[in-house]
């Protein structure tokens, strides 16, 4: 991502860890932002600046202790993962309890771009699956990961992430055949 | 995943690529993430020094408090009356 906005510099009072940690944070930002924050709203967060501002967040105040900041993008990814599937269950329970306080719609990215029908209704069926088969499915196909980077995304094994992306692949598959 | 058709595959690539291209992060993004950033961990360590405060002020007024209920009469240890090992007049 590129800004010409000045950056906020350090107070001078800072020592130098926390200089360190400003800097280290900011080129994370710079490199990852606009793909953590696709890859939050594609799970389905409904809020996902939020979701991705609180990964950073988790990231700033674990700066010191992380070993290897190359690490650092997959420990962004795999937090999204949590915080969103975290969100999404809040909200279902939130629903289930008081539906009708609640908007009928809440803004989602299909509703800036221009999709195809077919494409609409893939979209509308991967909300509708189970949040691990959709993580699954968007880190495979999207992001390209492979099954072992997924795995460490999502917290599970490599197998179970099998699981999930055969299942939910072949949900979206039936379901888009007998829609037609 | 053999089963499943290599064209629901690319749909699904295709309509997530569209998907993400109508996601935009906003121009001063980092300047709000980073001020929210600030002010938490501002916040966080007021609270912790206020607890750290509290929990070492009420181990002080529970210190003084036992010390404080301690029998002010002599020690049990003292009880028997001083006697001197030789008889009177001896040393």
């Amino acid at each position: 991502m590129r800004r010409t906005e000045p950056r906020p510099q350090p107070a001078l009072t800072a020592t130098d860890g926390d200089v360190d940690r400003e800097a280290g944070v900011a080129r994370l930002f710079d490199l990852h932002y606009p793909s953590m924050l696709r890859l939050a709203a594609l799970l389905g967060a409904d809020d996902p600046e939020n979701v991705v501002a609180e990964a950073y967040y988790q990231i700033y105040r674990k700066w010191r202790k992380m070993r290897d900041p190359g690490s650092a993008e997959a420990y962004l990814r795999s937090t999204i993962c949590n915080l969103t599937r975290m969100r999404i269950r809040h909200l279902q329970v939130v629903r289930r309890n008081i539906e009708a306080l609640l908007p009928e719609s809440v803004a989602s990215p299909e509703d800036s771009v221009l999709l195809h029908d077919d494409q609409r209704a893939l979209v509308g069926i991967l909300r509708e699956l189970p949040a691990r088969q959709r993580e699954a499915l968007v880190l495979r196909y999207w992001q390209g990961l492979k099954e072992a980077e997924i795995a460490a995304a999502m917290g599970i094994s490599p197998g179970s992430v099998k699981t999930h992306a055969a299942r939910g692949m072949a949900a979206l598959t039936q379901r888009m055949e007998a829609r037609r | 995943m053999n089963t499943v058709p290599d064209d629901m595959e690319r749909r699904l690539r295709e309509t997530l690529d569209t998907l993400a291209s109508g996601v935009h992060p906003a121009r001063d993004a980092y300047r709000t993430a980073r001020g929210d950033w600030l002010r938490r961990e501002r916040r966080r360590r007021i609270v912790l020094a206020l607890l750290v405060a509290v929990v070492f002020t009420v181990a002080v007024l529970i210190g003084l408090w036992v010390l404080n209920q301690a029998p002010a009469g002599t020690g049990a240890i003292f009880t028997e009356p001083t006697s001197s090992p030789y008889p009177a007049g001896h040393g």
